[in-house]
């Protein structure tokens, strides 16, 4: 099923506006972003359960609702598949009975025909006659996903589907989750504040912000290429720093930070070409910045571009990697609290190099991992 | 046990499941649609089936009096038209106890309603159930044991009701005396054996309520 979705919605509440447009097609879309920012309101919209100001909300090629033309199909024939947040299970009905709620009025031969099958495909065997409060956090989770996908939706909603899970068992499920989606090959909008959980679970991802959309995109391009610095920071990247255009190219920027001069790959598929002096954001991944070993002669040009020196004024230990908070050796005030780049090392360079009493390096960038931030 | 105690009370049982059933009837969807609806009026319905809580019961008489008696704004067309008035009769007796029960009723299951979280109701729409069919299939069942205490609390005001009854209903033995007219009747005219036997019977019967109501609220809970 490759499913076209269209959304746009205006909804005005006292003292929230949600205005956003989006279009994925087929797949799964994860809606992205802090909370309270529409996400939740937007899949309470699409499921009929709140109706918009204005808009139009189109699943493949059918619209349920269009102010325009007042369409507007019920909650109970849009078919659409809802995993609410904390699962909203029916606490006095039993596994079997929940997953069959939304068969009713089918023959009851083909109804326990497909609650088997639900059961079984979601490896719940032998969990039908159990009640919610019974239930791990895991089953249930599970139990919510075969309720929504029993009648076969056209398209299936998930709020924030993993929140109510412990830490060490959502990333399990999260894979697991994943999984369940491509086999049952169902369209699907998965709400989240986690990026990582977006970037798991969604082809897509629709970055939301007070009420707004900031960016849409396929997830490898969100990745590398925020829209803006505002998205940047939702996402949680780390390293976003502020310094002068020199000179833009469609394919180099050359910027001054700092004191030095860096250059940096522009957008392929989106070049920016900001005047010279403008103000300009970029973002350093901490695991691109690479430290140029002291055994191996001075830095050589030719393999080190973006060379500068600092020193290492605090790091922290991650388990599999050392992040180290690094202070240039440049006059002015550090480019964040006390610091001017985030580093992260696996544990393995930590220990060759002896960082923990060695705290005077030289490291240098790869212009194509400095990622301009356009305005 | 003389034909008068049995007659207030048999009179009294009759009329309080009666007033409960009415309460059932009227109380659980009022409370349905305070809890779950906004609609226009919503403030006022509630202010009304709530004052007969906190007036003076002979005050809630007057009302009905007023409202029911044979001038009364619907009193006068019916006794008009038939020549009959629900004043002094048991039916008097029932709509007395009924309106000074179903702000019990009403309370306790609106509670018990309001705390049926929300995002259930919402999945049973989209699984395609009508707001009917999940009221009955899932808000009210999640909300029965509140809905029951409030039940049982409603028949116990209905039995003990005194004030409203007396203005509707009147005193007329063997027709509208029940068990608390009565109580008070053989206290007045010194029919201490009466009074005492009523009395007891009051009290267990208050203390069984009670106890199925506690019951039924830790279940609830």
């Amino acid at each position: 099923m490759s499913a076209r979705l269209e959304v746009r919605l205006v909804k005005r509440l006292p003292d929230f506006t949600l205005d956003v447009e989006w279009i994925v097609d087929g797949g799964v879309a994860a809606l992205f972003g802090p909370s309270g920012a529409g996400k939740t309101l937007t899949l309470q919209c699409m499921a009929g359960l709140m109706r918009p100001d204005a808009g139009r909300i189109v699943v493949d090629g059918r619209v349920l609702f269009d102010a325009a033309t007042g369409a507007e199909v019920p909650p109970q024939s849009r078919r659409i598949g809802y995993v609410f947040q904390g699962y909203a299970l029916f606490p006095h009905l039993t596994v079997a009975d929940n997953i069959g709620f939304g068969l009713r009025g089918r023959p009851a031969a083909e109804r326990a025909r497909r609650v088997a099958e639900v059961i079984q495909r979601l490896e719940l065997g032998g969990l039908d006659r159990r009640y919610p409060r019974e239930l791990s956090g895991g089953q249930r989770q599970r139990v919510a996903l075969g309720r929504a996908l029993a009648p076969d939706p056209a398209l299936l909603l998930l709020d924030e589907p993993l929140s109510a899970l412990d830490a060490p068992l959502r990333r399990t499920l999260r894979d697991e989750l994943r999984t369940v989606l491509s086999e049952w090959g169902a369209a699907a909008v998965v709400v989240t504040h986690d990026f990582t959980e977006a970037y798991r679970l969604g082809d897509r991802i629709v970055v939301y912000e007070e009420g707004r959309v900031v960016q849409s995109a396929p997830r490898a391009e969100l990745l590398w290429q925020p829209a803006s610095e505002s998205v940047a920071r939702i996402m949680g990247i780390p390293n976003i720093l502020h310094g002068t255009v020199i000179k833009a190219a469609p394919d180099r920027i050359q910027l001054r930070w700092r004191g030095q001069i860096l250059e940096a790959v522009n957008s392929p598929t989106r070049s920016y070409l900001p005047p010279p002096d403008a103000p300009i954001a970029f973002f350093i991944r901490p695991e691109y910045v690479r430290l140029v070993r002291k055994d191996r002669g001075p830095a050589d040009p030719h393999h080190h571009m973006n060379v500068m020196r600092g020193v290492v004024v605090a790091d922290e230990d991650f388990g599999t990697t050392w992040l180290l908070r690094i202070r240039l050796e440049a006059p002015g005030p550090p480019a964040q609290n006390g610091w001017d780049l985030e580093v992260e090392v696996p544990h393995l360079v930590y220990e060759i190099l002896e960082i923990d009493r060695d705290r005077r390096w030289e490291f240098s960038i790869h212009r194509g991992s400095i990622h301009v931030l356009p305005a | 046990m003389s034909p008068e105690t049995f007659d207030a009370l048999s009179l009294s049982v009759r009329v309080a499941v009666l007033a409960t059933l009415a309460n059932a009837l009227v109380g659980i969807p009022l409370a349905y649609l305070l809890a779950r609806r906004r609609f226009r009026g919503r403030g006022l319905v509630d202010l009304l089936v709530t004052l007969p809580l906190v007036l003076p019961p002979t005050v809630t008489g007057y009302y009905l009096i007023v409202l029911l008696g044979r001038r009364g704004w619907l009193g006068a067309p019916l006794y008009a038209a038939t020549g009959w008035s629900i004043a002094f009769t048991w039916y008097a007796a029932v709509v007395a106890a009924t309106i000074m029960a179903l702000p019990l009723l009403v309370r306790t299951a609106r509670a018990a309603i309001d705390s049926v979280d929300r995002d259930l109701e919402r999945a049973a729409y989209t699984l395609g159930r009508s707001e009917w069919r999940t009221a009955l299939e899932v808000t009210l069942p999640l909300a029965r044991n509140g809905i029951l205490a409030g039940l049982v609390l409603a028949f116990a005001r209905a039995l003990g009701e005194f004030g409203a009854t007396l203005m509707l209903a009147g005193n007329i033995p063997g027709r509208t005396t029940t068990v608390p007219l009565a109580i008070y009747s053989a206290v007045q005219t010194g029919e201490d054996q009466t009074a005492l036997v009523l009395v007891a019977m009051l009290t267990v019967l208050s203390c069984v309520v009670l106890v199925v109501a506690n019951r039924l609220g830790a279940r609830a809970a």
